[in-house]
């Protein structure tokens, strides 16, 4: 009984999902307030399972010792689904109002809902290939969202989204291949699988984990396999706030997280240096990501190059291989999922309430948008990393990471990069708050911050940058414990 | 009990020849010959499924016609492998006939459908007497009539296209028997038996002296059996005699006709010749790269095609490459994971071939441009087709995923890492030709333009027949573990 408790939070999506699929069961009139339930009532599950996690594994199937399906609920995994369930909450709330003018309600929150079904498998699975199987039914459950509109715009960007994730997945599973056939075990364990670093063929292990690591690293946005997340842009807003947020960059961060630390460990990789092969890359997804995002004038483009330099931050500290830079990585991979997601909501409020997508455009609607620009404002302090926002707390984390590991080098990038995050999110606030309008006469004033619905997530947000940020112990505390566990 | 259930294989055998194949002519009545064929396919299954148990529980079995043993007799080998296939064959073919059933009068006169059926149970009586034979020459037999079977079910829709494509297959078929033919005359002058295991001992015994007749032999075999298998080479005539086949035959040609030889070929190699002689005669590194570039080519040929029923007989050439692949590598987990896959692609590709009929037969269209937006007239049917595509693009647990992963174990234990980029290849390569039928079928506005939306789906009870081919395509996969231990008791080396 306890069993079915525990994977509560895998089923109940995929049951509302079906039922939602049709207008019999769930009629037009009652299908927000469904799917609020659903977010809901699945959060209270994600709590319960968490907490009773005591049991230790539940299996699904076992077939061989191989095609092992099974969850396992450790510290890592609570953490991520407490911080996608209450997300999922908030980006439903927002949706409710916002996807009035994208149409097919319908089908968006089939897929809305499934996806979550999903990254909680992502959070809860206790081996690799059963986060590998819902890594696949993620992107083939995120697509019909990418591609909402389905303008001609939208397939093509869809294309490339899954051609970018099948080639991700070809890697991923050719490092399986070869990491099964040498380990015959790929539980996750904190510190590494047992004897992996006995194993003689030590370019072979290289081979496997540089392998799984560019190819998870491809819904982690890591240079060279970024460019569908910027196509990916044509998606409804709370769409792209979910994709960055947490459903797929984050999942691609986490599984990064799992690998590195519950199946190499951090002693093998260093042995085998295997950081040293994806620094560069990882230094150029911080550095490429800022000074692309500077030149982008439309605002969700401009907000998708700044994921792909934050998330590089997480992938360094992942790459520290040492307490301080794990943990920095992901106190980082928690605030930004905050952060991030309060930036697209309020460039989503402003093409909803005006219509404008580009940065020239909103000259002087901070005046009108009093409340968005100002939670824009915070999460902007808050990503460029000023106390005494969340996002301080994190890089602070990161560079003592840096010293550890005694690289100055990185310490220069961080900074380098969090400058050119001031250059690129400063100026919408300042366009929004200091510039003069177009068409604007003195003293013309009209409110134009969005309904309740969107606009009480959003302010729910910037308290929790800003708590955050005031007190970070609460996940610190929570954190230390994975650390204690991988290191 | 156990006597009798012994008898089994024959009876299913005799039964479908002489009450499918032979009696039922002699009935007027055009509906009472396709009842009498359903049921006879029915209860083939269910024999099947009888001696499944049996030889789960009591291990293998031999039969022998009229109590003569080799090598004066013929011998039927049951063991694991001989009934997984059977079970398999018969399972496909019953679920073909029960949907054509319903929908066969629309691709074929009226007067033809009872030639149709009579077809079918002569062309699962040869393809299962291929499976449970130890004799050469009585598998040669078998072989010739599978072919001769399976060019009635593609004439049977008499088109220009079809006498065009059935010819073609029968020339390059002929082709391939000669070969086998000249193979067992070679074989037999050396070792004066017929009967599988006979040959081996006289081969065993005289292996050094006579190592180049062997080598010739052998080739010729491989050969021969590979055009009929299509393997990549040799496979010009799969796509024309599919694409214009009617679609149960399609289903029935890609799912059976083509896995028949290859068991017979496995036979060949692992029973006549034996380990040692195919292991040194290098005659597996050339199936190896025969299967390889079938992966790959019958996946690019497949990427270029306008028809939809084209694209997945290329499909096929290249999950043929799978198989020939895993005959390749020479090791036990290879050769289990090609009989794996004959079983699952069987499944996989047969209902592959039933829902892409049901388009055509709904819309009237071939082309594949014309099926975008098919997923909201026929969203089951397309549901349907997109989990067998799935399955081969290897999306984890469904069949088509086990194959490559136990594949890609397979090569690394014989030593060859590299072969996984070509199994990775093939995979994306798939990937990259049936994710744009799904999801045009899906999704996409422009596809939907200047369409009228009324519901062409099928009546469901049409489409059971299709369900229930996938649910046991997807318990194959679910259930791999125990279906490639059962294969591995009784693989033959």
């Amino acid at each position: 009984m306890k069993n079915i408790l525990v994977i509560l939070p895998l089923i109940l999506p995929i049951i509302s999902a079906v039922a939602i699929s049709s207008s019999k069961i769930i009629k037009d009139k009652y299908l927000k307030l469904f799917v609020a339930a659903v977010v809901f009532l699945n959060f209270a599950f994600i709590v319960n399972a968490n907490i009773f996690s005591d049991l230790e594994i539940i299996h699904v199937i076992t077939v061989n010792e191989f095609l092992d399906i099974y969850f396992h609920i450790d510290q890592l995994g609570k953490l991520f689904s407490y911080m996608a369930g209450f997300l999922w909450i908030l980006t439903s709330f927002y949706s409710f109002e916002y996807m009035k003018h994208e149409g097919k309600e319908r089908r968006y929150y089939v897929f809305f809902i499934l996806t979550f079904a999903m990254i909680m498998g992502i959070s809860y699975s206790g081996n690799l290939f059963t986060l590998y199987i819902y890594y696949e039914l993620l992107t083939l459950s995120t697509f019909p969202l990418v591609i909402h509109a389905d303008s001609k715009e939208a397939l093509q960007s869809g294309k490339k989204y899954i051609i970018y994730s099948f080639v991700g997945a070809t890697f991923i599973i050719f490092g399986m291949m070869i990491l099964f056939s040498i380990s015959g075990n790929m539980n996750f364990i904190g510190g590494g699988i047992k004897g992996i670093g006995e194993y003689s063929d030590k370019t072979l292990l290289l081979i496997s984990f540089l392998s799984m690591f560019l190819g998870f690293g491809v819904k982690a946005a890591m240079v060279p396999f970024h460019s569908w997340l910027p196509a990916a842009m044509v998606a409804p807003t709370p769409v792209s706030a979910l994709l960055h947020a947490v459903a797929v960059v984050k999942s691609g961060i986490f599984a990064l997280t799992r690998m590195t630390y519950y199946i190499y460990g951090p002693m093998l990789i260093k042995e085998l240096n295997g950081d040293d092969y994806l620094i560069p890359l990882v230094i150029a997804t911080i550095v490429m990501g800022s000074i692309i995002a500077l030149h982008q004038d439309h605002l969700k483009k401009r907000l998708a190059y700044s994921t792909i330099s934050q998330l590089g931050y997480i992938i360094l500290g992942i790459l520290m291989l040492n307490p301080n830079g794990l943990a920095g990585a992901l106190m980082h991979m928690i605030n930004h999922a905050f952060i991030k997601i309060t930036l697209f909501f309020v460039v989503g409020s402003i093409t909803y309430m005006t219509g404008k997508k580009y940065i020239h455009e909103i000259n002087g609607l901070g005046k009108h948008m009093n409340k968005s620009f100002i939670a824009f404002f915070i999460a902007s302090v808050s990503l460029v990393g000023i106390p005494p926002t969340n996002g301080f707390v994190s890089k602070w984390m990161l560079g003592l990471g840096a010293m550890e590991a005694n690289q100055v080098l990185y310490i220069v990038i961080l900074l380098f990069s969090a400058f050119l995050t001031a250059a690129y999110l400063f100026p919408v606030v300042i366009a929004g708050f200091f510039r003069r309008g177009d068409d604007e006469k003195e003293g013309d004033r009209k409110e134009l911050d969005p309904p309740r619905l969107m606009m009480v997530p959003i302010i729910m947000l910037s308290v929790i940058i800003i708590l955050l940020g005031l007190f970070p112990n609460l996940v610190i505390n929570f954190i230390d414990v994975i650390i204690v566990d991988v290191f | 009990m156990s006597r009798i259930i012994e008898l089994f294989p024959f009876i299913t055998i005799l039964l479908l020849l002489i009450f499918g194949a032979f009696l039922t002519p002699l009935i007027k009545k055009k509906s009472s010959i396709v009842r009498t064929n359903i049921a006879i396919n029915i209860i083939t299954m269910m024999m099947n499924l009888v001696t499944l148990v049996y030889v789960n529980n009591y291990g293998t079995f031999i039969f022998k016609f009229g109590h003569y043993g080799s090598p004066f007799g013929i011998i039927f080998h049951i063991g694991p492998v001989e009934v997984a296939i059977a079970m398999m064959f018969s399972f496909v073919i019953t679920m073909v006939s029960w949907y054509s059933f319903y929908s066969i009068e629309k691709e074929i006169e009226e007067k033809r459908v009872g030639f149709y059926y009579i077809l079918n149970s002569l062309l699962l009586a040869s393809l299962l007497g291929i499976v449970y034979t130890y004799d050469v020459f009585n598998g040669y037999v078998f072989l010739e009539l599978s072919t001769l079977a399976a060019c009635g079910i593609i004439i049977v829709k008499d088109k220009k296209e079809n006498i065009k494509a059935a010819i073609k297959y029968l020339m390059l078929s002929t082709l391939g028997s000669g070969l086998v033919l000249m193979g067992i005359a070679f074989i037999y002058s050396i070792s004066g038996h017929l009967s599988m295991e006979y040959i081996h001992e006289a081969i065993v015994a005289s292996s050094l002296a006579k190592e180049n007749l062997l080598l010739i032999s052998i080739v010729l075999f491989s050969i021969g059996l590979g055009i009929k298998s299509a393997m990549f080479p040799m496979h010009v005539w799969l796509p024309d005699a599919h694409t214009t086949a009617p679609s149960p035959s399609s289903a029935i040609l890609s799912g059976l006709v083509i896995k028949a030889p290859v068991i017979f070929l496995i036979k060949i190699y692992y029973v006549v010749y034996g380990f040692e002689f195919v292991n040194s005669s290098r005659i597996l590194q050339l199936m190896l790269i025969f299967g390889g570039t079938g992966m790959i080519m019958g996946s690019l040929f497949a990427r270029r095609q306008k028809y939809l029923k084209r694209l997945i007989a290329y499909s096929s050439v290249a999950q043929m490459g799978y198989i020939f692949f895993g005959i390749g590598l020479g090791n036990e987990l290879g050769l289990i994971m090609a009989i794996y896959h004959i079983l699952a692609h069987g499944l996989t590709k047969s209902s592959l071939f039933l829902s892409a009929g049901s388009f055509i037969e709904q819309t009237g269209f071939k082309k594949i441009e014309d099926f975008k937006g098919i997923g909201k007239e026929m969203p089951v049917t397309l549901g349907i087709f997109t989990l067998s595509a799935l399955s081969l693009i290897g999306i984890p647990v469904l069949p088509g995923f086990i194959s490559k992963w136990n594949l890609a174990l397979a090569s690394i234990d014989s030593g060859m890492i590299y072969l996984l980029i070509v199994i990775l290849l093939s995979s994306l390569l798939n990937a990259v030709y049936y994710f744009p039928i799904i999801i045009n079928g899906y999704f996409g506005e422009d596809n939907l333009d200047g369409k009228v939306f009324k519901s062409k789906s099928k009546p469901i009870k049409e489409l059971i027949p299709v369900i229930l081919l996938t649910l046991a395509m997807i318990a194959i996969g679910f259930m791999s573990g125990p279906v490639i231990e059962f294969i591995r008791s009784g693989i033959y080396m």
